[in-house]
């Protein structure tokens, strides 16, 4: 099942939540909508399931508008935040809830409930009450209950946000295995850019109501089309500065006294951005001095924060220097965006 | 996107079944919450709202014209409105008054007859906390024999007639009552007869049970989980307890006082019957200004009584706010009441002995009536009933009992939905759901004298439309009234449970194939079955207890009710002035009324779980 | 047309639950000869007049209904809670169908209050026609127009308890003395009969100038205003207050409940008591005028009143009529019986009764 939202928007009273968002998932993939709190990705997810209607423009399931259509005639699954696991209701029960309207094609149902629970690895949890779960255990509930039914779109609106960061790695990857596992297509969300790149096929950006970008985890990460994105994912160093057209396949960026060379032609306001794992003591290139403000340990190595005259810098690097360091940067690792 | 539906080994019955409820699911779907609601407000509109209005609009028009002449004058009556009366007469005097107030030394403010009324009911209000607060604590808290019985009988001092009431609280706290007698052993004695004090306790008698059962509707949905995460978080055991339980309890509380303030605004017989005209309220007006045929006055009386507890229900709905998010419904943990001594405990033992003074000393009393006659035990009194069920007369017990029950069962019927759907469509934030939810509360609001005079003059004298004369009497209209009487119990226990559900419960069921009736039915009803629950048993007990609209619907000679047959026997000129025989009656509605309400409440429970 | 229909029915099922004649003992006499139609005659009363086969009400159809072959009398009971012919002046008002013939219950206040609110006639004048109409005691006939005919009467006046006061009051200003204090129990006048009696009584003895300085004193001596009679009677027997403003055959009552009668001792206070007769009359929109009216000479007449006021707990119209049995041993007439007419109430019984609760609300 592919999906399709063609210029949805949607407002509340004198807030615009959604300012028209465009954007394609392909069958079977594993498409995240990432952004921070009130970009309107929740309310996009709820515009596929059929919970809230758009204002304006169309949500196509394979090519057909749903406008319209209500949530229960929609195939689709919906893994809340906060699970909202019937509390009247066992384990068992819950699970076997959409199959009252949607039974399965082959077997029974208590066949097909049994099955999922494997799947989710609560094997025997059946008559349990919901209330008697663990938080990592309630959402591999409410996930077995959202795929009882083999729904043709899964959806997740950040189902991992109430967890522990350990459970929340563990699970990560359970979701991404049964997804693969089944195929479905499925549409995440998150605030947590690192679990985007993690876990996405492909991620769209969304900021103030609008897609910033899409594209998969790695290209979005390495070619950030705005500022926004190239702040948003990861870490990153984004310094404003005047760029001119230098000589040979490059440019020159002036920030502040420093000029930076950079590949790409460029000129005007620009602002450069480099990852702090581009930044480097040894680097020959681009090299400037700033002074260590704060040295994080990491297991892996540091994560250095630096005062260069002012600007906050962050580097991550195998050693925690002190006092005045010269750090540099590789030119081809700077990415220059147009302000 | 088709679904089909392959066998799965089900019997045909219970596919028959399932195709049955789909379809009515699927009605349910199409008529939704907005129908049912639509359907309500009709029946309201026949029921109450026109024959009301018809009595009311007395109040607004002045020899054939609107005015408001006659709300003015009542509001400029210093009888009725004191001191404010005074001030609304002559605005530009105020200054003078005041002035002359102080240089008099300031003696007391006269409130009139509205104050004195707002007084009593605060008074009665804070008695009904009290005594129920510390009860709903106790059956909450508690699990001990009985439990589930006790907690289903709490609603039965509603259904007394206040002579009966009046009987029994005299028998107990008079000069030469039960409670003076023990108090003798030990040299005390209380006078308590036809003040004050008494009147307030008559008036908690009856509205406590209203506290306690709301506050345990509302206890039954607690999450006490986060009272757990307080605790790591250091807060001490009652502190935690407070910050988390408190205000998940607190809206079903404030609805319970509101409820009890209104009915004690309201409060007539009892007020009378043991306090006497000095105590008198604005419903003794009322009705004293209608039996004079003196409509424009009783009327705009009842304009204002029910302005000023309309406002408080609007005042209410305000503040009662969308509780916290829960989930899960893991409800307080019971404690055995046989125990180790501990300040909970102490404190049911203390609230047990009052209960039995309070409750069961006038009730033993009243039954104890019933088998007196000259002083001597006797049961002359059941010989009486007896007599009058195999004779001719117009009160047969077996019919009335049969009847009370049978108005009872279908009032709750049609007020169950009533209330649900009006919960839900006047749910939620909004000025105008707010103002719809108050005057949707109206029947409780409005003065029971008026509205049997609208009865009468709406539905019983009926009207002429084209052609065709239309009266609404006996059975139906009956149940109807009754219905219309109990329903905002429904909304008021419902409506804050409501609130507490989590949205994302219904879209979940939806997201799963249920459609809005049915996702309602499976998720959202079950959640809140505790306060449909308590509504419904409200919505019992005012059924049998009710009295005003049932004598002027009750036409057809054998639509009669237990407190109509115990009015007859009464006014029944052989027995005289003597309560005997009323009282063996108001004995047999105590029985059958707790009978129903504890089978009722064992199938419900069943049902709850 | 559905109201007759539905009214009939009514009344059918009234009629049928009290057609019990069974056992009496009596021959009804046979009347010759074939009907030549069967007439309907409605009588519109409160409750308790019909109430059983012992009823005053039973035994009126019964025997009326023997005199006049193919006659069926149907007792109709609109009940509204408080006084059942507002109703009828709100049917009259309002043009609603009034389909009685005949109405049995009026007290003298009511018939102020009609012709207040009404301009139209409820009530037909009763006429010259009537046989008995001449046995009415001299006093009971309170209406200047003639609608309303008296069928019994009953005495308002205190019953106090001899046993624990030293001595009994005689007379209205007896009951300010300081040593009745807090003992007087009386009813509500908005509502009760015998609490409106007892005011119209001290109205009567003290003028309409004099009679709220009276009761400002009376209140000042702690008189209890209850709510009903019942209400009043129930404190009264609880030993709550030794003298209660009650009935005159009080004794009959306690009597058959087989109580000390000293605890219940009759007081005609100045050697009177309030009489407060009760009414019938013929509607004027009435189908069946000249039926009407033999009923109501038959209820004047002396075999009626024999038997009537007394299973109604009251006291003969007539001087025809007389009492019988314990009833008779027991129940009191004062001296000096006293009434309020017609012409004494119109015009100014609602204010008085408003005036006086006034007072007593806020004292």
């Amino acid at each position: 099942m592919s999906l399709e939202l063609a210029g949805v928007e949607r407002a509340y009273g004198d807030a615009t939540a959604l300012r028209g968002i465009d954007l394609t998932v392909r069958d079977g993939e594993f498409f995240t909508l990432v952004g921070p709190s009130g970009c309107g990705k929740t309310t996009t997810l709820r515009c596929i399931a059929g919970l809230e209607t758009p204002d304006a423009g169309a949500v196509r399931f394979d090519g057909t508008d749903v406008s319209g259509v209500p949530p229960e005639e929609r195939d689709v699954g919906v893994v809340f935040q906060h699970y909202a696991l019937f509390p009247t209701m066992t384990v068992r029960e819950n699970v076997a809830y959409g199959l009252r309207f949607d039974p399965p094609a082959e077997g029974s149902v208590d066949d097909r409930v049994t099955e999922l629970l494997a799947l989710v690895d609560l094997k025997g949890m059946d008559e349990r009450d919901p209330d008697a779960l663990s938080g990592g255990q309630r959402q591999r509930v409410a996930l077995a209950r959202a795929l009882a039914p083999a729904p043709d779109v899964l959806l997740l609106d950040e189902p991992l946000s109430a967890l522990d960061a350990r459970l929340r790695d563990e699970l990560r990857l359970e979701l991404k295995r049964v997804q693969r596992e089944l195929g479905v297509t499925t549409v995440y969300v998150t605030h947590d850019q690192s679990e985007a790149l993690a876990v996405s096929d492909r991620l769209a950006v969304l900021n103030d109501g609008r897609v910033e970008q899409i594209g998969e985890p790695e290209a979005v990460y390495e070619n950030p089309e705005t500022r926004f994105v190239a702040a948003f994912l990861g870490e990153n160093n984004c310094l404003d500065g005047r760029a001119v057209g230098g000589e040979t396949r490059g440019s020159t960026v002036r920030v502040g006294d420093t000029s930076f060379a950079v590949t790409g032609e460029h000129r005007g306001a620009v602002t450069c951005c480099v990852r702090p794992e581009s930044l480097d003591v040894n680097a020959t290139h681009n090299r400037f001095e700033a002074d260590v403000a704060d040295a994080e340990f990491l297991g892996d190595g540091y994560r250095v924060h630096f005062d260069w005259n002012g600007r906050p810098i962050i580097a991550r690097l195998d050693d925690a220097p002190t006092g005045r360091v010269t750090i540099g940067f590789d030119p081809d690792e700077a990415v220059v965006l147009e302000r | 996107m088709g679904r089909t539906v392959v066998p799965t080994g089900r019997t045909a019955l219970s596919r028959r079944l399932d195709g049955v409820r789909a379809r009515a699911a699927g009605v349910a779907d199409a008529i939704g919450a907005r129908g049912a609601f639509l359907v309500t407000c009709c029946v309201l509109l026949v029921v109450f709202y026109y024959p009301v209005g018809t009595v009311l609009v007395a109040a607004f028009t002045h020899g054939g014209d609107p005015s408001l002449a006659p709300l003015w004058t009542t509001l400029t009556d210093p009888f009725y409105f004191g001191a404010l009366a005074g001030a609304l007469a002559d605005p530009a005097g105020i200054p003078g008054a005041i002035v002359g107030w102080i240089d008099a030394g300031f003696p007391a403010v006269r409130t009139g007859l509205f104050g004195f009324t707002a007084f009593l009911a605060l008074l009665g209000t804070a008695g009904a906390v009290a005594v129920g607060l510390p009860g709903a604590y106790v059956l909450a808290r508690y699990e001990f024999r009985g439990r589930e019985t006790i907690r289903s009988l709490t609603v039965v001092p509603f259904v007394l007639p206040a002579i009966m009431v009046a009987v029994g609280f005299t028998t107990m706290f008079g000069t030469n009552g039960a409670l003076n007698d023990l108090l003798g052993l030990v040299g005390f004695h209380v006078e308590v007869a036809f003040g004050l004090p008494i009147v307030v306790a008559a008036l908690t008698f009856y509205n406590a049970p209203l506290v306690t059962r709301f506050v345990v509707a509302a206890a039954e949905t607690v999450d006490v989980r986060a009272v757990e995460t307080a605790r790591t978080l250091g807060a001490p055991r009652w502190r935690a307890v407070v910050d988390v339980v408190v205000p998940q309890v607190l809206p079903s509380f404030l609805a319970g006082v509101l409820l009890v303030f209104v009915f004690d605004f309201m409060a007539f017989p009892i007020v009378l019957a043991l306090g006497g005209l000095r105590l008198a309220t604005v419903e003794v007006w009322i009705y004293s200004l209608a039996s004079d045929l003196r409509i424009p006055e009783a009327a705009s009386l009842a304009v204002l009584e029910a302005a000023i507890t309309l406002a408080l229900t609007y005042v209410y709905l305000r503040a009662e706010r969308r509780g916290g998010r829960d989930t899960v419904a893991a409800s307080i943990p019971r404690v055995p009441l046989l125990g180790p001594p501990s300040a909970g405990r102490l404190l049911a033992l203390a609230y047990a002995c009052i209960a039995l003074v309070l409750y069961v000393g006038p009730l033993a009393s009243m039954v104890a009536e019933s088998l007196t006659r000259g002083g001597s035990l006797s049961a002359a009194n059941y010989a009486f009933l007896l007599a009058q069920q195999l004779g001719s007369g117009s009160a047969r017990p077996t019919v009335a009992v049969s009847n009370s029950l049978l108005f009872a069962v279908g009032a709750v019927a049609l007020a169950v939905p009533m209330g649900v759907s009006v919960a839900v469509v006047t749910g939620g934030e909004g000025r105008l759901r707010r103002l719809s939810g108050a005057l949707l509360m109206a029947p409780l609001a409005v003065s029971g004298v008026v509205t049997g005079i609208g009865l009468l003059r709406g539905l019983v004298f009926g009207v002429d439309l084209f052609g065709y004369h239309l009266a609404v009497t006996g059975p139906v209209a009956i149940v109807a009234a009754h219905a219309v009487g109990g329903y905002p119990f429904v909304v008021r226990n419902v409506a804050p449970l409501l609130a507490r559900v989590e949205d994302d419960l219904v879209a979940a069921a939806r997201t799963l194939g249920a459609g809005p009736a049915q996702a309602f039915r499976d998720v959202t009803l079950p959640l809140v079955a505790p306060g449909v629950v308590a509504g419904a048993a409200f919505a019992f007990a005012i059924s049998v207890g009710e009295f005003n609209a049932t004598i002027v619907l009750a036409r057809d000679g054998a639509s009669y009710t237990m407190p109509i047959a115990l009015e007859r026997y009464l006014s029944n000129p052989s027995v005289g002035p003597y309560l005997g025989p009323a009282a063996a009656m108001g004995t047999v509605l105590l029985v059958v009324t707790a009978a129903s309400f504890v089978v009722v409440e064992r199938l419900g429970g069943r049902w709850e779980r | 047309m559905k109201r007759r229909h539905y009214l009939r029915a009514a009344g059918a099922t009234a009629a049928v639950a009290l057609a019990g004649c069974a056992g009496d003992g009596e021959e009804t006499t046979a009347t010759g000869g074939t009907a030549s139609g069967t007439q309907t005659l409605t009588v519109a009363t409160y409750p308790s007049y019909v109430d059983g086969d012992e009823s005053p009400g039973a035994w009126l159809k019964r025997k009326f209904e023997a005199e006049h072959d193919g006659v069926t009398v149907e007792w109709t009971t609109p009940s509204s809670g408080s006084s059942n012919v507002t109703e009828y002046v709100q049917r009259k008002r309002q043009g609603a169908a009034i389909d009685a013939d005949v109405y049995l219950g009026l007290n003298t206040d009511e018939l102020v209050l009609i012709d207040r609110e009404l301009d139209a006639p409820l009530f037909a004048a009763i006429g010259d026609g009537l046989s008995h109409a001449g046995d009415v005691t001299e006093g009971l006939m309170v209406d200047p127009e003639g609608r309303a005919v008296p069928y019994d009467t009953g005495y308002i006046t205190p019953v106090v308890d001899a046993t624990t006061l030293d001595a009994v009051p005689e007379t209205f200003d007896d009951l300010l003395e300081s040593r009745y204090r807090g003992d007087l129990l009386t009813e509500n006048a908005q509502s009760s009969d015998t609490g409106k009696a007892f005011l119209l009584h001290t109205i009567h003895e003290k003028g309409s100038d004099g009679y709220l300085d009276y009761w400002r004193d009376l209140l000042d001596n702690d008189v209890r205003v209850l709510d009903t009679w019942q209400a009043a009677y129930n404190a009264y027997t609880a030993g709550e207050a030794p003298m209660v403003v009650s009935y005159s055959n009080d004794q009959v009552y306690a009597a058959n409940e087989g109580r000390d009668l000293d605890a219940y001792e009759v007081v005609f206070l100045n050697d009177e008591g309030y009489a407060n007769p009760e009414s019938m009359a013929v509607f004027a929109d009435s189908d069946v005028p000249d039926l009407a009216r033999s009923f109501v000479d038959f209820v004047l007449s002396p075999a009626a009143q024999n038997v009537v006021p007394q299973r109604n707990y009251q006291f003969p119209a007539t001087t025809t009529g007389s009492l019988s049995g314990t009833y008779a041993e027991y129940a009191k007439t004062p001296p000096t019986p006293v009434t309020l007419t017609y012409d004494d109430l119109a015009g100014h019984v609602s204010e008085w009764v408003e005036q006086w609760s006034r007072l007593v609300a806020q004292h």
